[in-house]
């Protein structure tokens, strides 16, 4: 990954952290909020493959555990894990279907938080399963699913300098069939 | 290598030994933050008060009516327990146990509420430049409302008492002679008191207050609960109890962090 295309996600990773800490907890759903963390390495392995969207993850999770009350290191194992298997999980997927982004936020926002909260409780949070995962998955499926675009477009712009990205290239001609 | 990674930094966050490190980033990280956070909080909450209040116009209305009604009657009873609480305080120091009253405590304002879905946690604007430490009870809407469990430069995270991972020791019953343990059971979820014989002498409402046995994690004395109900199953080696805070978890804008360490 280039500097410059770091140097932009930092910057993107900063915003979200920041829209996640301050306009997403005051959206609340049964006490829920959407969370948008997991829309990153998602997004960036759909444009750019696996191991982009692995060091996405990483990075991102890293950034949010910084804020988080969860066991330190636990968002960016879970992020780098989703960013991996999403990319992998697409690879075959035709990336100008107009349903890719949606689906896939939802499918592995939903997945994240399942693991993120098993995970959690194998590392001895044990409350981390005592939630009411239909309400959350319900609030992340949703949230996930309407910003899903908005992040896609700020990840393309921070991955628009990269050499191995997988569908930047198709996506900037085929652009107007995606968003 | 990212997952042996991860892998890696959850092992030194976990480890009492290693935690003081990953503590030590996540506290430059959050005086770094907190004043962004901040400057955006001030800038969108005015927008959300705004809607919020036209929306709920009515029930503001009926609800600062019914706080007034509340203020009037809380004084009234402050007048009349002036004695008792000043006879109380004399016992207890007789006792050599700390009483909440005598201790001091520092006033914080809420920042953010339940900042992860999966923890019950609030982060407060005051931190350890402001005397806040790890461990330290905290209360307020009219009991004890958690526990500090991260503290950084100028703010702390607070666990709640309803967090599944939250345990108060308690007492009640006459004379406070019965004992247990309140645990917390996760959002929208009824609270248990554990560690109660069968056919303990308990009350529907009974409160329940934090114990005054060595060792306790809180101060004596702080209302924690209320038995909310109760039965003993054929069998079984305890009392099934459930128990609802006696403070009012949802208005916690201002909370107040009782300068008291556990002992070590």
């Amino acid at each position: 990954m280039s500097a410059r295309a770091t140097l932009r996600l930092a910057l993107v990773v900063l915003l979200l952290l920041v829209l996640q800490s301050t306009v997403m907890l005051s959206i609340r759903f049964e006490g829920i909020h959407p969370d948008i963390v997991w829309l990153l390495p998602i997004t960036a392995a759909l444009l750019a493959g696996p191991e982009t969207g692995a060091i996405v993850g990483f990075w991102s999770g890293l950034a949010f555990d910084l804020v988080l009350p969860t066991p330190f290191g636990l968002s960016a194992l879970v992020g780098s894990l989703l960013g991996f298997s999403m990319g992998v999980a697409t690879a075959a997927v035709d990336s100008r279907a107009v349903w890719l982004r949606p689906v896939a936020a939802v499918v592995g926002s939903v997945a994240a938080d399942m693991l993120f909260a098993v995970l959690g409780a194998i590392f001895g949070q044990q409350q981390m399963v005592q939630i009411d995962f239909f309400s959350l998955f319900l609030v992340v499926a949703v949230s996930s699913a309407l910003l899903v675009l908005p992040v896609n477009r700020l990840v393309r712009w921070a991955l628009s300098t990269e050499g191995n990205r997988r569908s930047l290239v198709s996506a900037s001609s085929t652009e107007s069939g995606r968003w | 290598m990212l997952v042996v990674l991860s892998l890696s930094i959850i092992s030194l966050d976990l480890n009492s030994r290693t935690h003081g490190i990953t503590s030590g980033v996540k506290s430059v990280a959050n005086s770094v933050f907190s004043p962004l956070r901040g400057a955006v909080d001030d800038v969108i909450d005015p927008i959300g008060d705004f809607f919020a209040g036209a929306v709920h116009y009515g029930a503001l209305q009926s609800e600062n009516q019914k706080l007034a009604a509340t203020v009037g009657q809380l004084r009234q009873e402050q007048a009349e327990k002036g004695f008792e609480q000043s006879q109380l305080r004399n016992v207890m120091a007789l006792q050599n146990l700390p009483f909440l009253n005598a201790l001091s405590t520092v006033t914080a304002q809420t920042q953010e509420i339940y900042t992860s879905n999966f923890t019950m946690t609030i982060t407060i604007d005051k931190g350890r430049a402001d005397g806040v430490d790890v461990g330290m009870p905290v209360v307020g809407a009219g009991g004890l409302v958690g526990q500090v469990i991260q503290s950084f430069h100028h703010t702390a995270v607070v666990q709640l008492i309803t967090d599944g991972q939250s345990k108060v020791g308690v007492s009640f019953g006459q004379g406070m002679s019965l004992t247990g343990t309140v645990d917390g059971q996760g959002p929208d979820s009824s609270m248990t008191a554990d560690l109660i014989a069968p056919h303990a002498a308990l009350t529907k409402g009974e409160k329940m207050y934090t114990s005054s046995l060595d060792a306790a994690a809180f101060p004596p004395g702080i209302p924690v609960a209320r038995v909310k109900s109760f039965h003993s199953s054929a069998g079984a080696s305890q009392e099934t109890v459930n128990v609802t805070p006696i403070a009012n978890l949802t208005q916690l804008a201002y909370v107040d962090v009782v300068v008291w360490e556990p002992p070590a």
